[in-house]
């Protein structure tokens, strides 16, 4: 919980104008060449009484391969409270680039079932800004609860790097410790993933970030081709797992390479079971099925 | 792949009776319960829910009221009428995505209207044979997302395009395509064989046994009142769970009158000599929804302390030469259930509770009028007379069909689920167990219908 208290929105905020502003504000930035200094906003920001909208709920359980369930999958509440993160990251006063930001990690915990009927106060706020070998990272952390209650429901903390950019104080970088060996499994599926997944995925989510809907539009912001949404892959995995995972647990992903599109890429997922106890913990990895390079691997976990 | 080299739950768990199958006695299957999701009409709450999303919600629902979070089920058996080719293991998969352990295994049937009895029936029969200990029988069906399929033109060449090896033979196969082709091809409620209508049809079966549009409109009427008041008694509490946002079928109408269904237009047999009597309040639209039964031995249903409301006695299908209109096409079950009664030894009297499943409230009353002719009871059931008259009290006492609506292959689920628990609910009557009969009408000229008992 953060402590300030946040600034309250009267709606959840448009990403399509986020972007927009984030591009203006980059192009400001580099003319005037001014920043923020190098602290974080204190101040997040909170929007109450969403609702999630049940046919966009269903066009992102099919997409992700999830059955058209009444509660909200967990990946479902991230793409929810998504708009709200970025606004944070929109601010005048965060120091760092949005655009051209790198997913690093994500860490959710489910803690209660949500059901689309239920009305939800959503905040969001930035914390742990530090040095990384090849910039700057920070956590962006968001948390769901029943509307007008204290009643935390989700949690989600996703750590983002500013590459290349060094603030000035922020100088203890993270050591490199080299890239860890991987040596792919046997996989136990093979995902074909299609030149539109990224705009698919877009459409039900409401992230329009240039990088994933068309070459052209990746090529304007660095990137060799359109690239697969990193929480598109983190929820298919989860939805992968299956139902023997319950209605609360603990979701981590760390994502390494980009899936450039179109893409086969192996999963495996690795469940742990113990005879009358049923489940325990899956852990998934996901690598390019051609080249074995790896692209994420997370677990998840009872909470 | 697995951390620990163990794929499921636990151990499989073999049967502990050893004796060969010829020694072995057929015992009992019992409903423990049943759960469903509301029927929607099409177009409403569930247009964009697949086949697969709402048995697997009657299933979640099923699993979450009788705790079988990890519980490897004997056989899981359901299907759908409307099914996309895609679907071929739609019941296995609704399994692999629920709470049940995943070495469930799982088997799609299709038989029309009457899929969803046909499931209870068979897999009845595997536990009294004592082939399993457990089931789960179902059906669902909507009619909002159907199947369309491309144009026969347009799948031929298609086919021929994939065997086409050189580009001059591909450009052949092409030119062949016509822009009609490119028109898709839904499916339909239509009789393959004669082109008329399932409505149609039973306007002729209607027509024939003079039934008189009062008598369907009173019998539509009765259906309303009786799911309403179903409803307001907490009667579906345990037997139905809310899925997106609907917690009552949304066809009912509660307040519906007699003289507001009398305004209603005829829809069907409107070019008939004999006056249009079926409309759209007597008869069922077309609905979405799934439903679930939970069936086992009496054993295993002590040994997991579940309830035990009915046991399924028997079962009989039927079918009739309807394609040059020697009967109506919906008229299958007037033949089933006298043969059913016989070989059980019971007449119409014998029974408690009715339930005919009202396609049309035509269909419910051509049959009972079948019954009570005398000349249908020599001529066509080889009876000395008439087959017998039903007390219509004990007629669809908690609304049917009309009412609830009929996603085609969840209606016999439906029907079962509910009958077990008023059977369960009356228990003993005359110093006998209560009795219910169950009958089902199916497109093609069949019906499927079924003796259930009180324990």
């Amino acid at each position: 919980m953060n402590t300030v208290p946040p600034v309250i929105l009267g709606e959840m905020p448009s990403l399509s104008k986020l972007y927009v502003n984030a591009a203006a504000q980059a192009a400001r930035r580099r003319v005037l060449g001014t920043h923020n200094g190098s602290s974080l906003p204190a101040t997040g920001h909170e929007v109450r009484g969403v609702k999630a909208d049940v046919g966009n709920l269903t066009a992102y359980q099919h997409l992700i391969g999830l059955t058209a369930r009444d509660t909200l999958p967990a990946g479902y509440l991230h793409a929810l409270a998504f708009p709200l993160a970025m606004s944070v990251m929109n601010r005048d006063d965060f120091p760092l680039p949005l655009l051209g930001m790198i997913h690093l990690s994500n860490h959710v915990e489910q803690r209660s079932p949500v059901l689309f009927t239920e009305s939800l106060d959503i905040q969001a706020w930035v914390e742990n800004l530090q040095g990384h070998r090849a910039g700057t990272q920070l956590d962006v952390v968001a948390e769901v609860r029943g509307a007008g209650t204290p009643d935390i429901k989700w949690t989600g903390r996703s750590s983002y790097l500013a590459k290349g950019v060094f603030l000035p104080g922020i100088d203890k970088p993270t050591p490199y410790n080299g890239q860890t060996e991987f040596t792919p499994p046997d996989p136990t599926a093979i995902w074909h993933l299609g030149v539109d997944t990224g705009r698919a995925y877009a459409a039900v989510s409401g992230d329009f970030n240039p990088i994933h809907l068309s070459v052209l539009s990746a090529k304007a912001l660095g990137m060799r081709r359109t690239i697969a949404h990193g929480m598109y892959l983190a929820s298919r995995a989860l939805a992968d797992v299956g139902p023997a995972k319950g209605e609360t647990f603990t979701w981590d992903v760390t994502f390494d390479a980009p899936v450039f599109l179109p893409a086969r890429v192996a999963l495996d997922i690795s469940t742990g079971q113990t005879p009358g106890e049923g489940w325990q913990r899956s852990e998934f990895v996901v690598w390019n099925h051609r080249s074995g390079r790896r692209h994420f691997s997370g677990s998840v976990a009872p909470l | 792949m697995s951390v620990n080299g163990q794929s499921g739950t636990g151990p499989h768990e073999f049967a502990s009776h050893t004796t060969s199958g010829a020694a072995r006695p057929v015992r009992r299957a019992v409903i423990v319960g049943g759960n469903r999701i509301p029927f929607a009409r099409s177009g409403g709450a569930y247009t964009k829910s697949s086949n697969q999303d709402m048995l697997t919600a009657a299933l979640d629902g099923l699993i979450a009221r009788f705790g079988l979070q990890d519980e490897r089920i004997g056989e899981v058996a359901a299907g759908a009428v409307l099914k996309h080719s895609r679907d071929f293991n739609l019941t296995r998969e609704a399994v692999l995505g629920s709470a049940l352990s995943a070495e469930t295994p799982a088997y799609d049937l299709q038989q029309a209207c009457a899929t969803g009895l046909e499931t209870v029936l068979g897999l009845a029969n595997k536990i009294k044979l004592g082939q399993i200990d457990s089931a789960i029988a179902g059906g669902v069906d909507s009619a909002s997302d159907a199947p369309i399929a491309v144009s026969e033109g347009l799948r031929e060449v298609l086919l021929d395009l994939s065997r086409a090896k050189t580009l001059p033979q591909r450009l052949q196969v092409l030119s062949r395509l016509r822009p009609k082709d490119l028109a898709p091809d839904a499916p339909s409620t239509g009789e393959p064989r004669t082109g008329l209508s399932m409505g149609e049809h039973q306007a002729l079966t209607t027509a024939q046994w003079n039934i008189s549009r009062e008598a369907q409109d009173e019998l539509a009427f009765n259906s309303h009142r009786n799911l309403s008041a179903a409803y307001d008694a907490g009667f579906f509490d345990d037997l139905l769970t809310p899925y997106r946002g609907l917690a009552k079928d949304s066809n009912l109408r509660a307040d519906t009158t007699l003289e507001k269904l009398a305004t209603l237009k005829p829809v069907f047999g409107k070019n008939l000599g004999a006056e249009a009597t079926m409309t759209a309040g007597n008869s069922t639209p077309l609905t979405d929804g799934a439903s679930t039964v939970l069936l086992a031995s009496e054993d295993w249903a002590d040994a997991h302390d579940l309830p035990k409301l009915a046991t399924v006695v028997d079962g009989e299908a039927a079918a009739v030469d309807f394609v040059h209109g020697k009967d109506g096409l919906l008229m299958a079950p007037s033949f089933a259930i006298p043969r059913l009664l016989a070989r059980n030894g019971l007449t119409l009297d014998d029974f408690d509770f009715f339930e005919i499943h009202e396609a049309f409230a035509g269909t419910v009353l051509s049959t009972l009028a079948a019954w009570e002719d005398e000349e249908f009871g020599r001529t066509r059931l080889g009876l000395d007379g008439a087959f017998g008259s039903i007390d219509r009290t004990k007629l669809n006492v908690n609304g049917s069909s009309l009412a609830a609506g009929h996603p085609f292959a969840a209606t016999g689920g439906r029907i079962v689920a509910s009958l077990a628990k008023m059977l369960q609910a009356k228990g003993t009557i005359d110093g006998r167990p209560a009795r219910g009969l169950i009958s089902i009408c199916a497109a093609g000229g069949q019906g499927v219908v079924a003796i259930l008992e009180a324990l």
